[in-house]
């Protein structure tokens, strides 16, 4: 599914924000990525969802690599790829009900489909009263719950979050996580940035550590090891 | 009026939701201040471009009635002096006019001709010398008016030949010295119509062209949103291109009306005088498409150049 081959980045000539990344996320699995504050999440999702290509290195994604691959045909590896940011980025002048139906137009599905699948899954994340409100007039967390619906309407092969549950309270945060299992039984591979240890260790995915510029796995029964991931969830 | 707008405003989001395949636009071009701007913009463009195309058809129009009343016409005159600089008296002009109408008159490219007579010769000269005078003091020439069956420049070569043989004081005049004045000028001002309209559209384009790097700019972050979705290119750029297409259609059409009403008004206005020089600006069916193919140029040079802008910004972006 993705495969990093000493992969570093760096922005424009900047420090090296990752450096000697190695490691293959295997199609089926299910990772937390974490690590301190700065320490370049952010950066290596960045990557994934092909926010920025690698500067240093190869990496496979879809059995592609992306750094040979023109760009012309990005959007394809992109349209299998669903993204919560942190900041969620969502279109402010867009109702919620657009916001997540955008992903469906991109890929020129018929408009019947649409509704009813962004209704359902609106109806499900809590916000069928809202889905005709624009996103500022919304709260932080149901501007979050917009952004993974919209990450998970088209039902993607990858879905990557950056800290999904940052601004939801307990009870929404654990059911979007369920949200997440059950999207990962169905055979969607899954990273999800967080600080949460409280989440990661009630769900118990082994967890990508990123520090100092270079990813260390680390396995809830296992002690860490470095290097490619032989384990799939 | 009030109640107009809204109907406008839904017959263009229908349009739109049409061209857009039932979507909308996803960037927030609704509340785009500049788009005003391009909007009077390209309605004085579309204005300036009928004022340049309705000149056009009308120099046209005034060519060719005059190539085409002119080209078969000839006058042969028979000059008040011989080439050897003898004054000729009224007599012997008059004897050297009737020795040219007999070999015209045997000759099968005229068409037919015509002597003109005194009073016709006063009638003609009158504008510049007065209706007073006679003949005996000032010499006349003798004037034949002549229409050929064909106007090629071997019959006038030969037809030249012949007059000059029967009378050596016959000059024969073609017209075509102050035709082809006149028709230089023409020319001139057509080119000045035809630079008009370049201008207008390369204004049009670089107008257009800038508006669209402005808007990239302002929803860059909507833009690149879009991108990281998932959208093509294609996608992201069509929505620029709509927008461009609409201001197009609108400007244009309000331009367009202007200036057809403007011409109308010369029309009307130079029908009234007596200036028998211009010909009249007809508003033919073919005048008038022309002048309403105007909206679907600039909507094709507007969709195009919006289209090209964006694809090329994308192609920087990651």
């Amino acid at each position: 599914m993705i495969r990093f081959d000493k992969v570093g980045f760096r922005y424009e000539s900047g420090p090296d924000i990752l450096s000697g990344i190695d490691v293959h996320i295997r199609a089926g699995s299910y990772h937390f990525l974490t690590g301190p504050s700065g320490s370049g999440k952010t950066s290596l999702l960045s990557l994934m969802y092909l926010g920025h290509r690698p500067t240093r290195g190869n990496l496979h994604m879809f059995d592609h690599n992306v750094g040979l691959l023109p760009r012309e045909r990005l959007f394809e590896i992109r349209q299998r790829i669903g993204i919560v940011f942190q900041d969620f980025r969502l279109l402010e002048h867009m109702s919620a009900f657009d916001n997540v139906a955008l992903p469906l137009r991109i890929l020129n599905r018929p408009e019947k489909e649409i509704r009813n699948n962004v209704a359902e899954l609106l109806d499900w994340v809590g916000l069928g009263d809202s889905k005709d409100k624009l996103p500022p007039t919304l709260s932080g967390g149901q501007q979050q719950r917009i952004a993974i619906a919209r990450a998970v309407i088209a039902r993607p092969k990858l879905l990557l979050a950056d800290e999904p549950t940052g601004n939801l309270d307990d009870t929404i945060g654990f059911r979007l996580m369920n949200l997440f299992e059950q999207l990962n039984r169905m055979g969607t591979t899954i990273v999800i940035a967080t600080h949460n240890t409280h989440i990661m260790e009630k769900f118990g995915h082994p967890r990508l550590i990123l520090a100092g510029g270079k990813l260390t796995l680390e396995t809830p029964t296992e002690a860490p090891l470095t290097g490619q991931l032989k384990h799939a969830v | 009026m009030q109640s107009e707008t809204p109907i406008f405003a839904m017959i263009l989001k229908r349009l739109l939701r049409l061209a857009l395949g039932d979507k909308g636009y996803d960037l927030p071009f609704g509340s785009d201040a500049d788009r005003n701007f391009l909007l009077l913009l390209v309605a004085l463009m579309s204005f300036l471009a009928v004022l340049a195309c309705a000149g056009t058809l009308s120099l046209r129009a005034m060519t060719e009635r005059w190539s085409t009343g002119l080209e078969n016409k000839i006058t042969i005159e028979i000059r008040t002096q011989s080439p050897e600089g003898e004054i000729l008296s009224p007599d012997s002009i008059k004897l050297e006019t009737e020795k040219v109408a007999g070999v015209l008159d045997k000759n099968p490219a005229i068409q037919n001709f015509r002597v003109m007579d005194e009073h016709e010769i006063k009638r003609l000269v009158a504008p510049w010398i007065g209706e007073d005078f006679s003949f005996e003091d000032i010499p006349m020439p003798g004037l034949i008016a002549v229409e050929l069956k064909t106007a090629s420049p071997e019959a006038l070569d030969s037809l030249t030949a012949i007059v000059t043989g029967a009378s050596p004081a016959a000059r024969v005049d073609t017209h075509r010295e102050w035709l082809q004045d006149i028709l230089r000028f023409v020319k001139t001002l057509q080119g000045v119509a035809l630079m008009v309209a370049l201008i207008v559209a390369v204004t049009t384009i670089t107008a257009i062209s800038s508006g669209v790097r402005a808007r990239m700019a302002i929803y860059r972050n909507q833009v690149e949103i879009l991108h990281l979705i998932g959208a093509t290119d294609s996608y992201i750029a069509r929505q620029f291109q709509w927008h461009a297409i609409i201001i197009a259609l609108l400007g244009s059409l309000i331009g367009t009306l202007a200036g057809v009403a403007v011409t109308g008004l010369i029309i009307v206005l130079s029908g009234q005088g007596s200036v028998t020089l211009i010909p009249e600006i007809s508003m033919s069916a073919v005048n008038l498409a022309a002048f309403l193919s105007l909206p679907l140029l600039a909507c094709v040079i507007s969709g195009t150049t919006a289209r090209f802008t964006v694809l090329r910004t994308l192609s920087q972006m990651p």
